[in-house]
């Protein structure tokens, strides 16, 4: 009874999921005008027949932002997400698994990058980049350094995980079985990260989501006139009286069921894998 | 009898007071300071909060009237420029004394002077007054007269003095010995500013009631707008200075009495392309950048009517040049701003050789015009705009790229490695004369946005507005000034080495219990005329 | 000890342990376990026993501790094997079941996946073959070996049904020799007295050898033919179980002899004698 309830959950879930995904990559059909289209005489209008989601300051259909947006974050976050969860199984689960001066120099790396001056670094990426790029170009890019950045914090938990997985008995038992060190990390050790990943994982979309937005003001991120998730939310800043204008609210609501979705159905796999 | 007598002569004091208490000279005006005074010494002021308490507190010899732009005496009762624009002589009013109680005379305005002018207190304020090399020279007259004379002709000089507030001379208060209506009472860094009403304030008004009629303000120190907003929605606060136009609209939705557009204000939004000859762009795209025709087509293909109507929801006026029609005596009346029309920029463009492709505009070289637009981040009103005018310039087959960057990165490209193709920001005001705006126009200030620090004038019309810039800052006639200016107004325009695109209204809010006041669009906007604001 | 002959010696090990620079936790220990005889090992908790278990299979950190000695299996000294060789030798020749179940098995694995490493460490059949190794490995330690079964994971069964499986897994390839550290200490009297059961009759049907390590005389004297008493590092004594029993020499087996309840002892001795 119990399970059946959960299983409805999860799988009403992954229709939520699927539906989003599927929507919004139909974006071109259900929105053919396109994302960038200003009717400069109807801005920041409230929802109607033509514009279902109202128009944004500029007088952008809402409605096609946001499909267009979620093609584009929810396609890259969970990429980059899965790179930094990749990174950080790689050199944190690693490290601690082989130990001693691997797990020490793991570490070390991962101090420096979490000391590094990112803020800087980043400006020196802008600064590299030519101006004239392609708003694509330049969201791919930055999801890109979300991934290639964001694994710190778990590489370090991983680290700890592994180091207590390689002294547990099972390991132990595993190796006296005659079982290779690559395999036992792979089937032995790995699956039993799995927890720590996925956490990283699903906490990784929406802070990568953000963090896209939030990198708008070192000029990377998506630029105008593509929308992504975190340039919708970002017209959320400051607004003054969010109950008088509810369905501005609607990409914040968005983020909130795909996150809690994406969730729903980790939870399972992660059920299933224990 | 007697008793009965005394009695009511006791009631009509008390009601007296009670009047008295309850028109004028009492209770609190608030409003919030953007970030924290840098300080209180009036000579060294350089960011808007010390500004704003230099205001409240202090003194000036004359005042420049903030809705007539005239200048008004107050400590000095007349003065006298001479001829040649180096000597000013000032007749000041008597029995006057500061916040401290210590009299005011000649001698505290030769010492302030002497303070303005030191090289080695690099006073922000004296540097309108160091046109030339050589000492000021302070001759106290008597004690309500004195003449002051600089080493080379100052513009505009009686209006310079609008900014110095004047210290005394023997105080041990120093600089909190005050000669302003407000005096300050208590700072607590990081929070808030609290003035009180200076019984010695000399002005009174027409009933010869002491000004100013409340007895203190309270400033907090209020970076964040949106609290800003939420604390005069709770009658926390009685002004907003400048108010975005997002909030006006919806603080005039509720209660339009409350909010006040003044016009457009001194302040302009503007976008420039690199003429750097040592820039590491192209060639090619120099070439377009150095061409006048070029310039001139995108401004033209740039509809500031719906920049104004959209972006700034009508609180804003397509801009002509570098000055606001809201300075009202130096504005080129004659000039208009540009008209929208793509069409013709077209054909300008293909006049000079550029051609459209499948939407695409290309040079003669074949080279698509591409360019980028760099602003800074964080400023929603400049994104926007950069975002319109990119889908305007679309319409010639102008491809733009919008580039937000923050402030440093973007300042190092406009300012040291010149890599950047065009740049959109906004230039903020405060005085209305022209030599306010020296350092932008000659080509050889590190200012010349879009060509700084030029050897020699790199064009004929660079030239010209060097040689009309120096004609009007060595005249002291303000007619053959402005003949000169406007002037200069002309040549910006037909030239577009700045592309003005909109005038930003003065918006305000004022809470009902104020009264007296009248905003405007000259800073300070709404508490220009504190000492004759009373509270309800 | 050295009377037997070659052949009738599986293994026969002259170990010294130390673990940093700390005195040696196995001092000259010396062990020969012959072909089919269940060796005991019974020291008190901390005398070294899993060292030399870890010894034999090659298992302890290099860097963390120095081995001296010869350890002869089937005709090689393992301590001069290299880790490949030393690989091929663990699980195949010599298993290890280790002391508590539950946390020798990997919780985020099924048990069929679990069987099918430890299968596939060895042999490189067809999926068929793997079924048939694990389906039969089950049917030795009593376990049913249906898919619902098998899809289990550790968590799904009870402390015994673990121990079985682990035992299923370490016999899976048939090994000369098994290792039980304390395999019986952690589970209730009447599952030890089955575990051990299973442990008598598989020596007997397969004929491996078990070196049965524990700290408890009195448990294990019933399965063992032989038994040595480990004592600060060195073996005390060492002998068939009842003869140690009925006559301890060294005055720590005496000792260990007096922990024993009285009433167990006369059983302990009678079961040791009849064995
Ligand atoms: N990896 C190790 N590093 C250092 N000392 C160890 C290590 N493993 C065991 N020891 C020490 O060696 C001694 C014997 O341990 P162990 O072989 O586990 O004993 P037993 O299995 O008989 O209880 C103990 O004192 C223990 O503290
Ligand atoms: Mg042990």
């Amino acid at each position: 009874m119990r399970i059946g309830r959960a299983t409805t959950w999860r799988g009403a879930a992954c229709a939520v999921l699927l539906l989003v995904a599927g929507v919004s990559l139909a974006a071109n059909w259900i929105a053919p005008e396109g994302y960038a289209k200003q009717y400069r005489e109807a801005a920041d209008a409230p929802p109607s027949h033509a514009h279902w989601l109202g128009t944004d300051e500029i007088g952008r259909d809402r409605f096609a932002r946001v499909l267009y947006g979620t093609r584009i974050s929810l396609l890259l976050a969970p990429a980059a997400a899965l790179l930094s969860t990749l990174m950080a199984a790689l050199i944190g689960g690693l490290s601690g698994y082989l130990g001693g001066a691997w797990s020490r120099a793991a570490m070390a790396v991962t101090d420096l990058f979490l000391s590094l001056p990112w803020l800087f670094l980043l400006i020196t990426v802008r600064a590299v980049l030519p101006l004239n790029v392609s708003p694509l170009f330049s969201v791919l890019v930055t999801f890109l350094i979300l991934g290639l950045l964001g694994w710190t914090s778990a590489a370090r938990v991983l680290c700890a995980t592994s180091a207590t997985l390689r002294d547990s008995d099972f390991v132990r038992q595993a190796r006296a079985s005659g079982i290779g060190a690559v395999r036992l990390f792979w089937m032995h050790v790995l699956p039993n990260l799995k927890p720590v990943l996925y956490a990283q994982f699903w906490i990784s979309i929406p802070a990568f989501i953000l963090s896209e937005a939030n990198l708008g003001i070192l000029g990377l991120g998506v630029a105008e006139p593509m929308p992504s998730w975190g340039s919708l939310l970002k017209e959320l800043e400051g607004l003054v009286s969010v109950g008088e204008e509810p369905w501005k609210l609607v990409p914040l609501i968005l983020l909130a069921i795909v996150v809690t979705s994406f969730q729903f159905v980790l939870a399972r796999q992660e059920e299933a894998a224990a | 009898m007697c008793t009965q007598h005394r009695k009511s002569f006791l009631i009509s004091i008390a009601a007296c007071f009670i009047l008295a208490g309850s028109a004028f000279g009492q209770g609190e005006l608030r409003f919030c300071l953007r970030s924290e005074p840098k300080t209180f010494e009036p000579l060294k002021v350089e960011d808007e909060a010390s500004a704003t308490i230099r205001y409240l507190t202090g003194g000036v010899l004359v005042r420049m009237n903030r809705q007539t732009q005239a200048l008004e005496p107050e400590l000095a009762q007349s003065w006298k420029v001479s001829k040649d624009g180096k000597q000013i002589i000032f007749k000041l009013r008597s029995g006057i004394s500061f916040s401290d109680g210590t009299p005011f005379s000649a001698e505290d305005v030769a010492y302030t002077v002497q303070q303005l002018m030191d090289p080695a207190l690099h006073s922000p304020t004296g540097d309108a007054f160091r046109s030339g090399p050589g000492n000021v020279e302070t001759k106290i007259i008597s004690p309500t007269q004195i003449s002051i004379t600089f080493p080379a002709p100052v513009a505009g000089l009686d209006h310079q003095f609008d900014q110095v507030a004047i210290m005394s001379a023997h105080s041990p208060k120093k600089e909190m010995a005050v000669l302003g209506p407000f005096m300050v009472d208590d700072y607590k860094p990081g929070a808030s500013l609290l003035l009180k009403r200076n019984p010695n304030y000399w002005k009174t008004d027409e009933q010869g009631r002491h000004l100013p009629y409340i007895d203190s303000i309270r400033l907090d120190i209020q970076p964040n707008r949106d609290v800003e907003m939420l604390r005069f929605k709770r009658n926390e606060l009685d002004l907003i200075n400048t108010l975005d136009s997002e909030y006006f609209d919806k603080l005039g939705a509720i209660s339009p009495q409350l909010v006040h557009d003044a016009g457009p204000s001194l302040d302009s939004e503007q976008m420039w392309f690199n003429e750097v000859a040592k820039s590491p762009l192209p060639a090619y795209k120099k070439a377009w950048f150095r061409s006048e025709a070029f310039r001139r087509a995108i401004s033209e293909a740039i509809n500031r009517e719906d920049l104004s109507r959209v972006v700034f929801r009508g609180h804003a006026q397509p801009a002509v040049g570098p000055v606001s029609p809201a300075n009202k005596f130096w504005f080129n009346a004659k000039l208009k701003p540009e008209s929208y029309s793509p069409d013709t920029a077209l054909k300008a463009l293909q006049a000079e050789g550029f051609r459209m492709e499948n939407g695409t505009l290309k040079d003669k070289d074949g080279n698509a015009v591409v360019f980028s637009i760099i602003t800074n981040s964080g400023n929603k009103y400049r994104e926007r705009m950069a975002t319109m005018i990119q889908d305007d310039l679309q319409k010639i087959g102008v491809h733009v790229n919008v580039v937000t960057l923050d402030f440093p990165s973007l300042i190092e490209r406009m300012t040291q490695s010149f890599d950047y193709e065009a740049i959109l920001l906004g230039l903020t005001n405060v005085g209305l004369d022209p030599n306010e705006q020296m350092n932008v126009w000659l080509s050889s200030s590190d200012n010349h946005q879009w060509n700084p620090s030029e050897k020699a004038p790199e064009t004929a019309w660079e030239a010209e507005i060097d040689k009309l810039m120096r004609e009007q800052a060595s005249s002291a006639d303000p007619k053959k000034r402005k003949e000169a200016f406007d002037r200069v107004q002309e040549i910006v325009f037909e030239e577009a080495p700045f592309i003005y695109l909109v005038n930003r209204n003065a918006l305000s809010a004022v809470a009902a219990n104020v009264q007296g006041a009248s905003p405007v669009i000259l800073v300070p906007q709404t508490y220009w005329n504190v000492e004759r604001i009373s509270l309800k | 000890m050295h009377s037997a002959k070659p052949t009738d010696v599986l293994l026969s090990a002259r170990v010294s342990v130390r673990y940093g620079e700390k005195p040696p936790v196995l001092h000259d220990v010396e062990v020969s376990i012959r072909r089919g005889e269940v060796f005991g090992l019974i020291g008190q908790s901390g005398s070294g026993k899993s060292t030399l278990a870890m010894t034999i299979l090659g298992l302890l950190d290099r860097k963390k501790s120095q081995v001296e000695g010869t350890i002869q299996f089937e005709g090689s000294n393992l301590l001069q094997l290299r880790e490949r060789e030393l690989r091929e030798l663990r699980g195949c020749k010599i298993a290890l079941v280790l002391q508590s179940p539950l946390s020798s098995l990997n919780p985020a694995l099924k048990i069929r996946t679990q069987l099918k490493e430890a299968w596939r460490a060895h042999a490189s059949g067809s999926a068929s073959d793997c079924d048939a190794a694990i389906r039969a490995a089950m049917e030795s330690v009593s376990l049913p070996a249906s898919d619902e079964f098998l899809k289990k994971h550790p968590s799904q069964m009870s402390v015994g049904q673990a121990q079985r499986v682990l035992i299923a897994m370490a016999t899976l390839h048939r090994p000369a020799l098994l290792l039980a550290d304390e395999a019986t200490s952690a589970l209730d009297v009447i599952t030890q007295a089955e575990i051990l059961t299973l442990f008598r009759q598989l020596n007997r049907t397969t004929g491996m050898s078990i070196l049965y390590i524990s700290h408890d005389l009195a448990s294990v004297a019933g399965i063992c033919d032989r038994i040595a008493i480990l004592h600060q590092g060195t073996i005390v004594e060492v002998g068939p179980t009842g003869e140690v029993m009925a006559n301890p020499r060294h005055e720590y087996t005496q000792k260990l002899m007096a922990a024993i309840p009285q009433i167990m002892r006369p059983i302990a001795t009678a079961t040791a004698a009849s064995l």
